[in-house]
C-alpha cells in the first residue's frame, strides 16, 4: 500500500490516543469494529476528529467504505491528493453581527 | 398496606464536598462553598452583575471512576456517576446478587448538558461550520444522559426516567421514587439530582432575570443568605446528590442499614407565574399539607424543615409565611436550616442535596447551621433557624423545593423504626 508515513501515523495516534492503546499496536488490517472494538457511535466520533485533523468532510455516503484502519488511511489520501487546493484561502471569522441572514 | 420505602444509601458531590462525609463535616461547621468564578477564563467576567457561584472545584472525572462512562456525558452527568458510585458503595446494594428489571433510576436535573450544549453553540454560530458540531452532542444535551449513563454503568434495567421541573426536579424524583415502590414496580430505586451549568451563557442568563445576588461580589462567602434581612437573590450552585431508596422488606431481606424513612410526597402547581411565587403562600402550604397527609402525620408532629430558601427576597417571605400558615404554633417548635446558604443553589440537584441534609439531621440527631442568618428579616421570622449547629433527635422532617414554572414539591422522612435498624446484619 502506497502511504504518506505522516497521514498514516496521524490516524493511528487519533485511534489510539480514542482508544487508550499504543498507536504502534495498531495495525491497517485492523477491522475497526471487530478488532478494535469501535461501536457505530464510536466509528462516528473517530471520523469527526479526522475530519479535524485533516480538515476534511467526509460525507454520508463514503462512511459504508470505511470498516478497516487501512481504509480510512487511503481514503484520506485520496481525498488530500484530490484536493489539491494550493493556496488555501484563510477565512476570517467576524463576530456574528448580522440578525441571522445570511449574504447571497 | 402500602409498601413503607426507606433510605439505604447516599452519596454527594457538593461545593463543600465530593462525599458524604466530607460534605457534613463542612456543612455542620458551616463552611460556605461560594466563591469567585473563575472557569469562564478568558470570558470576562466583567460584564456580570453577578460574579460568584458555589462551584465544585478540581473536579476530574478519571479520580472517581475507572469506567469510560464518565467520558460520553457532560458535568452534571459525571457529578451524578460519581454520587451514586459512592451512594450504591454506601448501601452495600450488590447488583450481581439483585433482579435488574427490579432496580430503577430516577434523576432530577434542570439545566442538563449545558457546557457541551453551550460550546456546541458558539462554535457553530462563530465558525457556521455545522459538520463540526460534535457527534455527541444531541446525545450529550439530551436531558436524560444522567439517568441513562447510570443505568448502563450498573446495569439497572428498571424504570428510568428523567424528571425536569428547574429547581424542585429531584425532590419530585424522590417523591415519584416513593410512589414506585410503593406501587411495587420496583424493589430500589437509585434517585439522584444533579446539574452544573454555571456556564457563560446561563450564568447571563439568571442574571438578566435578576434573580441573583449581586450586593456580596467582594465577600462570597456571605453572599448566600436565606431569610436574612440584606438578603438579594440567590448563588447559583452546582452538584449531585443521590439517594437509594428500597422498600423496607427488600432492605430487611438484605439486611441493609436504614438511614431514614421516606413517608410522604406531593406535588403541586400554583398554576401562577413561571418565576413568580404566590406571595400568600397558600399554595405552598397546601403542598405541605398534602404531602404530610400522604405520609399519614400531622403538621404538630413535625421536628424539623429542610427549606428551599434560596435566599430571594420574595421567595423565601412566602416560604416562611407558608409554613406559619400551616403550623400555626407549632412553627416556633420547629428546627429549620436552608442548605443554600453553604453551597447556592443547585438547580436541579438543591432537592437530592436537600433530602441527603435532612436524612443525615434524621440519622445524626444533628441540624446543619444557615450561614449569614445575622440580622433575621420579620418578614421571615421563623425562631427554629440557627447560625448554628443544633442537635436535636428528630422524628418527622419535611423537604421543600418549588421550582420555576409555578411548581411545588414537598417530602417527608420520618426516624427510621426500630425493626429497620435492627435489620443491619
Amino acid at each position: 500500500m502506497a502511504t504518506d508515513p505522516t497521514i498514516s501515523l496521524k490516524i493511528r495516534s487519533a485511534l489510539g490516543e480514542y482508544l487508550k492503546r499504543d498507536p504502534a499496536a495498531i495495525r491497517v488490517t485492523h477491522h475497526l469494529r471487530e478488532d478494535l472494538g469501535l461501536d457505530s457511535m464510536a466509528v462516528i466520533e473517530l471520523l469527526y476528529r479526522i475530519e479535524e485533523a485533516f480538515d476534511l468532510q467526509i460525507p454520508d455516503q463514503d462512511l459504508v467504505g470505511l470498516t478497516t484502519v487501512g481504509h480510512v488511511i487511503t481514503y484520506v489520501e485520496k481525498r488530500l491528493g484530490k484536493a489539491a487546493t494550493p493556496a488555501k484561502t484563510k477565512k476570517t471569522i467576524k463576530p456574528t453581527k448580522t440578525k441571522g441572514k445570511k449574504k447571497s | 398496606m402500602r409498601a413503607r420505602v426507606v433510605v439505604t444509601g447516599m452519596g454527594i458531590v457538593s461545593p463543600i464536598g465530593i462525599g458524604v462525609s466530607e460534605f457534613w463535616k463542612a456543612a455542620l461547621a458551616g463552611q460556605s462553598g461560594i466563591s469567585t468564578i473563575t472557569s469562564f477564563d478568558p470570558f470576562p467576567m466583567d460584564g456580570y452583575r453577578s460574579k460568584i457561584a458555589g462551584q465544585v472545584r478540581d473536579f476530574a472525572i478519571e479520580r472517581f471512576l475507572d469506567s469510560a462512562h464518565g467520558e460520553r456525558v457532560d458535568r452534571y452527568a459525571q457529578f451524578a456517576l460519581v454520587s451514586t458510585k459512592e451512594a450504591l458503595a454506601d448501601s452495600g446494594l450488590q447488583m450481581a446478587k439483585e433482579n435488574p428489571h427490579r432496580i430503577g433510576v430516577i434523576v432530577g436535573a434542570g439545566m442538563g448538558g449545558m457546557v457541551m450544549g453551550e460550546r456546541e453553540i458558539t462554535q457553530l454560530y462563530q465558525q457556521q461550520k455545522p459538520h463540526r458540531v460534535h457527534p455527541n452532542f444531541i446525545p450529550v444535551i439530551t436531558l436524560n444522559s444522567a439517568s441513562g449513563i447510570i443505568a448502563m454503568a450498573y446495569g439497572a434495567k428498571g424504570p428510568n426516567l428523567t424528571i425536569s421541573t428547574a429547581c424542585s426536579s429531584s425532590a419530585h424524583a424522590l417523591g415519584q421514587a416513593l410512589h414506585c415502590i410503593r406501587e411495587g414496580r420496583a424493589d430500589v430505586v437509585i434517585v439522584v439530582g444533579a446539574d452544573a451549568s454555571i456556564t457563560p451563557l446561563v450564568f447571563a442568563g439568571f442574571c438578566s432575570l435578576r434573580a441573583l445576588s449581586s450586593k456580596f461580589n467582594d465577600q462570597p462567602e456571605k453572599a448566600s443568605r436565606p431569610f436574612d434581612r440584606s438578603r438579594d437573590g440567590f448563588i447559583m450552585g452546582e452538584g449531585a446528590g443521590t439517594l437509594i431508596l428500597e422498600s423496607a422488606a427488600h432492605a430487611k431481606k438484605r439486611k441493609a442499614r436504614v438511614y431514614a424513612e421516606i413517608a410522604g410526597y406531593a406535588a403541586t402547581s400554583e398554576a401562577y407565574h413561571m418565576v413568580i411565587p404566590r406571595e400568600d403562600g397558600l399554595e405552598v402550604a397546601h403542598t405541605m399539607k398534602l404531602a404530610l397527609a400522604d405520609a399519614e402525620v400531622t403538621p404538630a408532629q413535625v421536628d424539623y424543615i429542610n427549606a428551599h430558601a434560596t435566599s430571594t427576597t420574595i421567595g423565601d417571605a412566602v416560604e416562611a409565611k407558608a409554613i406559619r400558615h400551616l403550623f400555626k404554633s407549632r412553627t416556633d417548635k420547629i428546627s429549620v436550616s436552608a442548605t443554600k446558604s453553604l453551597i447556592g443553589h443547585t438547580l436541579g440537584a438543591a432537592g437530592a442535596i436537600g433530602g441527603i441534609a435532612l436524612v443525615l439531621a434524621l440519622h445524626t440527631k444533628q441540624i446543619h447551621p444557615t450561614a449569614n442568618y445575622d440580622d433575621p428579616d420579620p418578614a421571615c421570622a421563623l425562631a427554629g433557624l440557627s447560625r448554628s449547629a443544633q442537635e436535636r433527635r428528630i422524628n418527622v422532617a419535611l423537604l421543600n423545593a418549588f421550582g420555576f414554572g409555578s411548581n411545588n414539591a414537598a417530602v417527608v422522612f420520618k426516624q427510621a423504626t426500630a425493626e429497620d435498624r435492627r435489620s443491619k446484619g
